[in-house]
Protein backbone atom coordinates (compact mmCIF):
# COMPACT_ATOMS: atom_id res chain seq x y z
CA UNK A 1 0.00 0.00 0.00
CA UNK A 2 2.85 2.28 0.88
CA UNK A 3 4.56 1.31 -2.38
CA UNK A 4 1.49 2.09 -3.98
CA UNK A 5 0.93 5.96 -2.78
CA UNK A 6 4.79 6.37 -3.36
CA UNK A 7 4.27 5.85 -7.30
CA UNK A 8 0.73 7.51 -6.75
CA UNK A 9 2.25 10.54 -5.90
CA UNK A 10 5.62 10.55 -7.79
CA UNK A 11 3.41 10.24 -10.68
CA UNK A 12 0.94 13.05 -10.15
CA UNK A 13 4.30 15.51 -9.28
CA UNK A 14 5.46 14.46 -12.57
CA UNK A 15 1.85 14.76 -14.17
CA UNK A 16 1.53 18.43 -12.43
CA UNK A 17 4.67 19.46 -14.29
CA UNK A 18 2.93 19.02 -17.55
CA UNK A 19 -0.61 20.40 -16.80
CA UNK A 20 -1.53 22.51 -13.36
CA UNK A 21 -4.27 20.15 -11.74
CA UNK A 22 -7.47 21.47 -10.19
CA UNK A 23 -7.14 21.36 -6.64
CA UNK A 24 -10.77 22.14 -4.31
CA UNK A 25 -10.80 25.43 -2.53
CA UNK A 26 -9.74 25.56 1.40
CA UNK A 27 -12.36 28.58 2.35
CA UNK A 28 -9.86 28.14 5.72
CA UNK A 29 -6.81 29.26 4.00
CA UNK A 30 -8.58 31.82 1.44
CA UNK A 31 -9.08 33.45 4.64
CA UNK A 32 -5.95 33.84 5.49
CA UNK A 33 -5.40 37.66 4.29
CA UNK A 34 -8.75 38.76 5.73
CA UNK A 35 -7.76 37.46 9.21
CA UNK A 36 -4.74 39.36 9.06
CA UNK A 37 -5.89 42.38 7.60
CA UNK A 38 -8.64 42.29 10.43
CA UNK A 39 -6.07 42.59 12.86
CA UNK A 40 -3.94 45.48 11.06
CA UNK A 41 -7.37 47.02 11.03
CA UNK A 42 -8.35 46.44 14.30
CA UNK A 43 -4.26 47.07 15.46
CA UNK A 44 -4.27 44.08 17.58
CA UNK A 45 -1.94 41.04 16.95
CA UNK A 46 -2.49 37.49 15.33
CA UNK A 47 -1.89 34.63 17.53
CA UNK A 48 -0.66 31.33 16.27
CA UNK A 49 0.09 27.94 18.03
CA UNK A 50 1.21 24.65 16.29
CA UNK A 51 -0.32 22.58 19.85
CA UNK A 52 1.80 20.15 21.58
CA UNK A 53 3.70 18.91 18.34
CA UNK A 54 6.80 17.95 18.75
CA UNK A 55 9.72 17.14 16.20
CA UNK A 56 10.52 13.81 17.45
CA UNK A 57 7.21 12.37 17.83
CA UNK A 58 4.69 10.46 15.52
CA UNK A 59 2.79 14.09 15.48
CA UNK A 60 5.86 15.52 13.80
CA UNK A 61 4.19 15.66 10.27
CA UNK A 62 1.21 17.98 11.66
CA UNK A 63 3.81 20.52 13.18
CA UNK A 64 5.50 20.73 10.17
CA UNK A 65 2.30 21.29 8.37
CA UNK A 66 1.33 24.21 10.63
CA UNK A 67 4.85 25.70 10.18
CA UNK A 68 4.39 26.08 6.49
CA UNK A 69 1.04 28.25 7.53
CA UNK A 70 2.77 30.46 9.99
CA UNK A 71 5.76 30.92 7.16
CA UNK A 72 2.82 32.40 5.09
CA UNK A 73 0.99 33.81 8.11
CA UNK A 74 4.39 35.81 8.90
CA UNK A 75 4.45 36.82 5.52
CA UNK A 76 1.23 38.31 5.41
CA UNK A 77 1.67 40.04 9.08
CA UNK A 78 5.30 41.70 8.01
CA UNK A 79 3.59 42.82 4.88
CA UNK A 80 0.39 44.55 6.91
CA UNK A 81 2.51 45.95 9.58
CA UNK A 82 0.68 43.20 12.38
CA UNK A 83 2.35 41.67 15.32
CA UNK A 84 2.57 38.26 15.47
CA UNK A 85 2.59 36.25 18.31
CA UNK A 86 3.68 32.56 17.90
CA UNK A 87 3.03 30.48 21.05
CA UNK A 88 5.08 27.52 21.22
CA UNK A 89 4.92 24.40 23.25
CA UNK A 90 8.71 22.56 22.79
CA UNK A 91 11.11 24.59 22.80
CA UNK A 92 12.94 22.72 19.94
CA UNK A 93 10.35 24.45 17.45
CA UNK A 94 11.74 27.81 18.63
CA UNK A 95 14.91 28.35 16.30
CA UNK A 96 13.04 27.00 12.97
CA UNK A 97 9.81 29.24 14.06
CA UNK A 98 12.19 32.30 14.28
CA UNK A 99 14.09 31.61 10.89
CA UNK A 100 10.62 31.13 9.65
CA UNK A 101 9.31 34.83 10.97
CA UNK A 102 12.56 36.39 10.70
CA UNK A 103 12.76 35.61 6.50
CA UNK A 104 9.31 36.60 6.14
CA UNK A 105 10.12 40.16 7.38
CA UNK A 106 13.34 40.34 5.48
CA UNK A 107 11.14 39.47 2.51
CA UNK A 108 8.91 42.11 2.87
CA UNK A 109 11.94 44.30 3.44
CA UNK A 110 11.32 45.03 7.29
CA UNK A 111 13.81 43.24 9.18
CA UNK A 112 13.51 46.06 11.68
CA UNK A 113 10.50 45.36 12.88
CA UNK A 114 11.01 41.95 13.72
CA UNK A 115 11.73 41.74 17.12
CA UNK A 116 12.04 37.60 18.20
CA UNK A 117 11.59 37.36 22.10
CA UNK A 118 8.14 39.66 20.87
CA UNK A 119 6.98 37.11 17.83
CA UNK A 120 8.22 33.42 19.56
CA UNK A 121 7.47 32.70 23.20
CA UNK A 122 7.97 29.77 24.38
CA UNK A 123 5.53 28.83 27.24
CA UNK A 124 6.15 25.27 28.65
CA UNK A 125 6.94 21.91 27.98
CA UNK A 126 4.05 21.01 30.43
CA UNK A 127 0.48 20.87 28.69
CA UNK A 128 -2.02 22.45 31.25
CA UNK A 129 0.85 25.19 31.68
CA UNK A 130 1.01 25.99 27.87
CA UNK A 131 -2.91 26.00 27.84
CA UNK A 132 -2.92 28.60 30.54
CA UNK A 133 -0.39 31.10 29.19
CA UNK A 134 -2.11 30.94 25.56
CA UNK A 135 -5.24 31.60 27.40
CA UNK A 136 -3.27 34.79 29.66
CA UNK A 137 -2.05 36.19 26.36
CA UNK A 138 -5.31 36.27 24.75
CA UNK A 139 -6.44 37.72 28.12
CA UNK A 140 -4.22 40.24 27.95
CA UNK A 141 -3.50 40.91 24.63
CA UNK A 142 -6.92 40.48 22.54
CA UNK A 143 -5.43 39.12 19.22
CA UNK A 144 -7.66 39.65 16.22
CA UNK A 145 -7.27 36.54 14.48
CA UNK A 146 -6.11 32.99 16.53
CA UNK A 147 -4.52 30.18 13.82
CA UNK A 148 -4.30 26.99 15.49
CA UNK A 149 -2.81 24.08 12.90
CA UNK A 150 -1.25 21.06 14.42
CA UNK A 151 -1.72 18.30 16.79
CA UNK A 152 -4.00 19.48 19.94
CA UNK A 153 -5.40 17.22 23.01
CA UNK A 154 -7.37 18.53 25.44
CA UNK A 155 -6.29 22.10 25.44
CA UNK A 156 -8.35 22.57 21.78
CA UNK A 157 -11.46 23.73 23.57
CA UNK A 158 -9.63 25.96 26.30
CA UNK A 159 -7.96 27.87 22.89
CA UNK A 160 -11.01 28.04 21.15
CA UNK A 161 -13.47 29.21 23.48
CA UNK A 162 -11.34 31.24 25.66
CA UNK A 163 -10.06 33.36 21.73
CA UNK A 164 -14.10 32.96 20.82
CA UNK A 165 -15.18 35.15 24.25
CA UNK A 166 -12.51 37.96 23.30
CA UNK A 167 -13.74 38.00 19.59
CA UNK A 168 -11.16 36.68 17.76
CA UNK A 169 -11.47 35.16 14.28
CA UNK A 170 -10.26 31.75 14.36
CA UNK A 171 -9.03 28.83 11.68
CA UNK A 172 -8.15 25.70 13.41
CA UNK A 173 -6.76 22.44 11.54
CA UNK A 174 -5.83 19.39 13.47
CA UNK A 175 -5.51 15.64 12.16
CA UNK A 176 -6.30 14.43 15.58
CA UNK A 177 -9.65 12.81 15.17
CA UNK A 178 -10.77 13.57 18.82
CA UNK A 179 -10.51 17.17 18.73
CA UNK A 180 -11.77 17.94 15.55
CA UNK A 181 -15.74 18.21 16.64
CA UNK A 182 -14.59 20.67 19.18
CA UNK A 183 -12.76 22.84 16.72
CA UNK A 184 -15.87 22.29 14.12
CA UNK A 185 -18.50 24.15 16.82
CA UNK A 186 -16.54 27.07 17.97
CA UNK A 187 -14.11 28.30 15.50
CA UNK A 188 -14.72 30.25 12.70
CA UNK A 189 -12.88 28.23 9.72
CA UNK A 190 -12.04 24.70 10.09
CA UNK A 191 -9.19 22.42 8.05
CA UNK A 192 -10.07 18.39 8.84
CA UNK A 193 -7.37 15.82 8.99
CA UNK A 194 -5.47 15.35 5.97
CA UNK A 195 -6.13 19.28 4.57
CA UNK A 196 -3.36 20.67 7.31
CA UNK A 197 -0.86 18.61 5.08
CA UNK A 198 -1.92 20.23 1.90
CA UNK A 199 -1.87 23.52 3.45
CA UNK A 200 1.84 24.01 2.49
CA UNK A 201 1.08 22.97 -0.91
CA UNK A 202 -1.98 25.07 -1.34
CA UNK A 203 -0.54 28.57 -0.22
CA UNK A 204 2.96 27.71 -2.26
CA UNK A 205 0.98 27.63 -5.55
CA UNK A 206 3.29 25.29 -6.52
CA UNK A 207 1.61 22.86 -9.30
CA UNK A 208 4.20 19.70 -9.01
CA UNK A 209 3.16 20.24 -4.80
CA UNK A 210 -0.53 20.39 -5.90
CA UNK A 211 -0.40 17.37 -7.97
CA UNK A 212 1.01 15.28 -4.98
CA UNK A 213 -2.66 15.70 -3.53
CA UNK A 214 -3.77 14.13 -6.58
CA UNK A 215 -1.95 10.77 -5.84
CA UNK A 216 -3.49 11.20 -2.12
CA UNK A 217 -6.93 11.05 -4.04
CA UNK A 218 -5.95 8.05 -5.88
CA UNK A 219 -4.64 6.30 -2.60
CA UNK A 220 -7.59 6.91 -0.90
CA UNK A 221 -9.60 5.29 -3.94
CA UNK A 222 -7.65 2.10 -3.56
CA UNK A 223 -8.47 2.47 0.40
CA UNK A 224 -12.14 2.50 -0.38
CA UNK A 225 -11.74 -0.73 -2.64
CA UNK A 226 -10.13 -2.13 -0.40
CA UNK A 227 -12.43 -1.51 2.46
CA UNK A 228 -15.33 -2.80 0.03
CA UNK A 229 -13.35 -6.14 -1.25
CA UNK A 230 -12.53 -6.64 2.70
CA UNK A 231 -16.34 -6.12 3.47
CA UNK A 232 -17.39 -9.15 0.77
CA UNK A 233 -15.13 -11.16 1.17
CA UNK A 234 -15.16 -11.49 5.21
CA UNK A 235 -18.95 -11.87 4.52
CA UNK A 236 -18.35 -14.53 2.32
CA UNK A 237 -15.83 -16.41 4.72
CA UNK A 238 -12.83 -15.40 3.26
CA UNK A 239 -9.95 -13.41 5.18
CA UNK A 240 -8.23 -13.21 2.03
CA UNK A 241 -8.20 -8.87 2.39
CA UNK A 242 -7.43 -9.28 6.60
CA UNK A 243 -4.49 -11.29 6.15
CA UNK A 244 -2.84 -9.55 2.92
CA UNK A 245 -3.19 -6.11 4.76
CA UNK A 246 -1.34 -8.26 7.89
CA UNK A 247 -4.57 -7.34 10.68
CA UNK B 1 21.81 33.55 2.64
CA UNK B 2 22.63 30.72 -0.37
CA UNK B 3 20.70 28.11 -1.92
CA UNK B 4 22.69 25.40 -0.77
CA UNK B 5 22.85 26.59 3.00
CA UNK B 6 19.40 27.71 2.90
CA UNK B 7 17.44 24.89 0.74
CA UNK B 8 20.50 21.99 -0.40
CA UNK B 9 21.79 20.73 2.70
CA UNK B 10 18.84 20.55 5.00
CA UNK B 11 16.72 18.74 2.47
CA UNK B 12 19.88 16.58 2.23
CA UNK B 13 20.10 15.40 5.52
CA UNK B 14 16.34 15.28 5.68
CA UNK B 15 16.42 12.84 3.05
CA UNK B 16 19.20 10.47 4.72
CA UNK B 17 17.83 10.66 7.65
CA UNK B 18 14.07 10.02 7.07
CA UNK B 19 15.31 7.12 4.62
CA UNK B 20 17.40 5.69 7.29
CA UNK B 21 14.49 5.56 9.78
CA UNK B 22 12.22 4.07 7.22
CA UNK B 23 14.68 1.64 6.28
CA UNK B 24 15.31 0.30 10.16
CA UNK B 25 11.42 0.23 10.60
CA UNK B 26 10.08 -1.68 6.95
CA UNK B 27 12.78 -3.55 6.02
CA UNK B 28 14.55 -6.22 7.57
CA UNK B 29 18.19 -5.96 7.38
CA UNK B 30 20.93 -8.50 8.39
CA UNK B 31 22.38 -8.00 12.11
CA UNK B 32 25.68 -6.80 12.29
CA UNK B 33 26.46 -7.47 16.00
CA UNK B 34 26.28 -10.07 18.77
CA UNK B 35 23.41 -8.31 19.88
CA UNK B 36 21.73 -9.28 16.61
CA UNK B 37 21.10 -5.81 15.38
CA UNK B 38 21.21 -4.35 12.13
CA UNK B 39 23.63 -1.21 10.93
CA UNK B 40 20.40 0.47 10.55
CA UNK B 41 19.29 0.23 14.07
CA UNK B 42 22.40 1.46 15.33
CA UNK B 43 22.35 4.47 13.35
CA UNK B 44 19.09 5.26 14.15
CA UNK B 45 19.66 4.76 17.74
CA UNK B 46 21.89 7.16 16.89
CA UNK B 47 19.78 9.79 15.42
CA UNK B 48 17.54 9.51 18.21
CA UNK B 49 20.15 10.28 20.90
CA UNK B 50 21.28 13.06 18.58
CA UNK B 51 17.47 14.18 19.20
CA UNK B 52 17.28 14.24 22.77
CA UNK B 53 20.68 16.33 22.63
CA UNK B 54 19.50 18.59 20.47
CA UNK B 55 16.15 18.54 22.42
CA UNK B 56 17.75 19.32 26.02
CA UNK B 57 19.90 22.33 24.35
CA UNK B 58 16.66 23.84 23.04
CA UNK B 59 15.38 23.77 26.59
CA UNK B 60 18.37 26.23 27.47
CA UNK B 61 17.41 28.22 24.38
CA UNK B 62 13.58 28.09 25.66
CA UNK B 63 14.41 28.88 29.23
CA UNK B 64 16.55 32.14 28.25
CA UNK B 65 13.74 33.33 26.23
CA UNK B 66 11.29 33.06 28.95
CA UNK B 67 13.95 35.02 31.17
CA UNK B 68 14.54 37.85 28.56
CA UNK B 69 10.58 38.02 28.13
CA UNK B 70 9.60 38.54 31.07
CA UNK B 71 12.40 40.35 32.86
CA UNK B 72 11.36 43.40 29.86
CA UNK B 73 7.85 43.24 31.03
CA UNK B 74 9.18 43.54 34.92
CA UNK B 75 11.56 46.40 33.94
CA UNK B 76 8.79 48.42 32.45
CA UNK B 77 6.24 47.45 34.69
CA UNK B 78 3.77 46.51 32.13
CA UNK B 79 0.15 47.00 33.38
CA UNK B 80 -1.87 43.42 33.80
CA UNK B 81 1.65 41.32 33.25
CA UNK B 82 4.97 42.45 35.05
CA UNK B 83 3.90 40.26 38.30
CA UNK B 84 2.94 37.39 36.87
CA UNK B 85 6.15 37.94 35.16
CA UNK B 86 7.75 38.30 38.51
CA UNK B 87 5.55 35.31 40.32
CA UNK B 88 6.74 32.92 37.13
CA UNK B 89 10.59 33.93 37.47
CA UNK B 90 10.07 33.54 41.30
CA UNK B 91 8.89 29.62 40.28
CA UNK B 92 11.30 28.67 37.68
CA UNK B 93 14.09 30.25 40.56
CA UNK B 94 12.89 28.11 43.27
CA UNK B 95 12.40 24.83 41.20
CA UNK B 96 15.73 25.29 39.79
CA UNK B 97 17.47 25.65 42.83
CA UNK B 98 15.40 22.61 44.77
CA UNK B 99 16.54 20.64 41.27
CA UNK B 100 19.87 21.07 41.62
CA UNK B 101 20.74 20.99 45.10
CA UNK B 102 18.39 18.14 46.57
CA UNK B 103 17.69 16.34 42.73
CA UNK B 104 14.71 16.08 40.47
CA UNK B 105 13.36 12.82 41.75
CA UNK B 106 13.84 14.44 45.75
CA UNK B 107 11.12 14.84 48.33
CA UNK B 108 11.40 17.49 48.32
CA UNK B 109 10.72 18.50 44.22
CA UNK B 110 8.22 15.87 44.22
CA UNK B 111 6.22 18.08 47.04
CA UNK B 112 6.59 21.44 45.57
CA UNK B 113 5.76 19.63 42.40
CA UNK B 114 3.12 17.80 43.18
CA UNK B 115 1.66 20.48 45.91
CA UNK B 116 1.94 23.10 43.09
CA UNK B 117 1.99 22.20 39.37
CA UNK B 118 -0.30 18.98 39.56
CA UNK B 119 -3.19 20.80 41.65
CA UNK B 120 -2.79 24.07 39.30
CA UNK B 121 -2.74 21.35 36.26
CA UNK B 122 -5.74 19.31 37.69
CA UNK B 123 -7.90 22.67 37.84
CA UNK B 124 -7.11 23.67 34.60
CA UNK B 125 -8.01 19.98 32.88
CA UNK B 126 -11.34 20.43 35.20
CA UNK B 127 -12.27 23.17 33.84
CA UNK B 128 -12.30 21.96 30.71
CA UNK B 129 -16.01 21.26 31.68
CA UNK B 130 -17.19 24.77 31.95
CA UNK B 131 -15.70 25.42 28.12
CA UNK B 132 -17.33 22.35 26.74
CA UNK B 133 -20.60 23.13 28.54
CA UNK B 134 -20.72 26.94 26.46
CA UNK B 135 -19.47 24.83 23.43
CA UNK B 136 -22.34 22.90 23.23
CA UNK B 137 -24.72 25.26 24.00
CA UNK B 138 -23.78 27.09 21.10
CA UNK B 139 -23.27 24.26 18.99
CA UNK B 140 -26.99 22.91 20.17
CA UNK B 141 -29.12 25.70 18.95
CA UNK B 142 -30.64 25.32 15.90
CA UNK B 143 -30.13 27.70 13.24
CA UNK B 144 -30.83 25.35 10.00
CA UNK B 145 -31.24 21.93 8.82
CA UNK B 146 -27.69 20.50 9.60
CA UNK B 147 -27.65 22.14 12.81
CA UNK B 148 -31.13 20.90 13.60
CA UNK B 149 -29.70 16.94 13.14
CA UNK B 150 -26.69 18.14 14.87
CA UNK B 151 -28.95 18.83 18.23
CA UNK B 152 -30.94 14.87 17.58
CA UNK B 153 -27.86 13.01 17.27
CA UNK B 154 -26.12 15.07 20.04
CA UNK B 155 -29.04 14.83 22.28
CA UNK B 156 -29.25 10.88 21.81
CA UNK B 157 -25.65 10.44 22.02
CA UNK B 158 -26.25 12.45 25.69
CA UNK B 159 -29.10 10.80 26.67
CA UNK B 160 -27.43 7.42 26.27
CA UNK B 161 -24.36 8.27 28.14
CA UNK B 162 -26.56 10.11 31.50
CA UNK B 163 -27.27 6.76 33.68
CA UNK B 164 -30.55 7.27 33.99
CA UNK B 165 -32.05 7.86 30.61
CA UNK B 166 -30.14 5.00 29.90
CA UNK B 167 -32.04 3.03 32.54
CA UNK B 168 -35.37 4.71 31.48
CA UNK B 169 -34.43 4.78 27.88
CA UNK B 170 -32.80 1.46 26.52
CA UNK B 171 -33.64 2.00 22.86
CA UNK B 172 -32.49 5.26 23.45
CA UNK B 173 -29.29 4.31 24.60
CA UNK B 174 -29.45 1.47 21.60
CA UNK B 175 -29.23 4.43 18.81
CA UNK B 176 -26.18 5.81 20.52
CA UNK B 177 -24.54 3.31 20.64
CA UNK B 178 -25.27 2.67 17.19
CA UNK B 179 -24.44 6.64 16.20
CA UNK B 180 -21.04 6.21 18.38
CA UNK B 181 -19.98 2.93 17.28
CA UNK B 182 -20.97 2.70 13.56
CA UNK B 183 -21.32 6.08 12.33
CA UNK B 184 -18.72 8.16 14.33
CA UNK B 185 -16.51 5.81 14.19
CA UNK B 186 -16.64 4.97 10.26
CA UNK B 187 -16.32 8.77 9.74
CA UNK B 188 -13.65 8.89 12.23
CA UNK B 189 -11.72 6.24 10.62
CA UNK B 190 -12.58 7.59 6.98
CA UNK B 191 -10.18 11.23 8.50
CA UNK B 192 -7.71 8.87 9.75
CA UNK B 193 -7.25 7.32 6.40
CA UNK B 194 -7.07 10.74 4.61
CA UNK B 195 -4.97 12.08 7.67
CA UNK B 196 -2.61 9.21 6.93
CA UNK B 197 -2.39 9.17 3.31
CA UNK B 198 -1.86 13.27 3.77
CA UNK B 199 1.21 12.95 6.19
CA UNK B 200 2.94 10.22 3.74
CA UNK B 201 2.10 12.80 1.19
CA UNK B 202 3.56 15.61 2.83
CA UNK B 203 6.92 13.74 4.25
CA UNK B 204 7.41 12.31 0.39
CA UNK B 205 7.04 15.90 -0.87
CA UNK B 206 9.40 16.71 2.09
CA UNK B 207 12.03 14.43 1.12
CA UNK B 208 11.99 15.06 -2.44
CA UNK B 209 12.64 19.13 -1.51
CA UNK B 210 9.23 20.30 -3.10
CA UNK B 211 7.50 20.99 0.45
CA UNK B 212 10.04 23.44 2.53
CA UNK B 213 7.68 25.73 4.20
CA UNK B 214 9.26 24.38 7.42
CA UNK B 215 12.37 26.03 5.53
CA UNK B 216 10.47 29.31 5.25
CA UNK B 217 9.43 30.90 1.90
CA UNK B 218 12.36 30.45 -0.48
CA UNK B 219 12.45 32.64 -3.27
CA UNK B 220 11.92 31.46 -6.59
CA UNK B 221 15.81 31.31 -7.34
CA UNK B 222 16.12 29.48 -3.97
CA UNK B 223 14.02 27.10 -4.97
CA UNK B 224 15.96 26.77 -8.28
CA UNK B 225 13.90 28.17 -10.21
CA UNK B 226 14.46 31.97 -12.14
CA UNK B 227 14.80 35.06 -10.15
CA UNK B 228 11.39 36.19 -8.19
Amino acid sequence: MLILVWIFILGSMEMAKKKLLPFRKLTGLDALPEMVGRAAEMNRPVHFTTGLGSLTESVAPQLVAGLAVLAHVSELCAKYGVKIIYSVYAAQVMPIATELIKAAYVKAGKPEEFHAEESVRYLSGEQFAYASAVQGIAERERPAANIMIGPFYAESMLFSETFQRIGSIQLAGTARGYQIPFFAIVCDYLLIGEEIYAAGAYLSGDPVQVGTTRGQDYGKIVALILMILGILATAAGSTAITSLLGM
Amino acid sequence: MSTTLKKTIPVAIVFVVALLVMMDYFIVTPPTDAAGKSWTSGAVKDLQNWGIILTAFSLGFGAVNLFYFHSKHISRRTPDQWFFSLWLLIVIVIFTAVGVFTGPTSTSYNWIYNASYFALSATVYSSLGFYMTSGLYRALRIKNIESAIFMVVGVIVLAKNAPALAVYSPALAAWGSFIENVITTSAQRGIMIGGALGAISLGIRTMTGRETGFLGKLTEEEKGGGTE
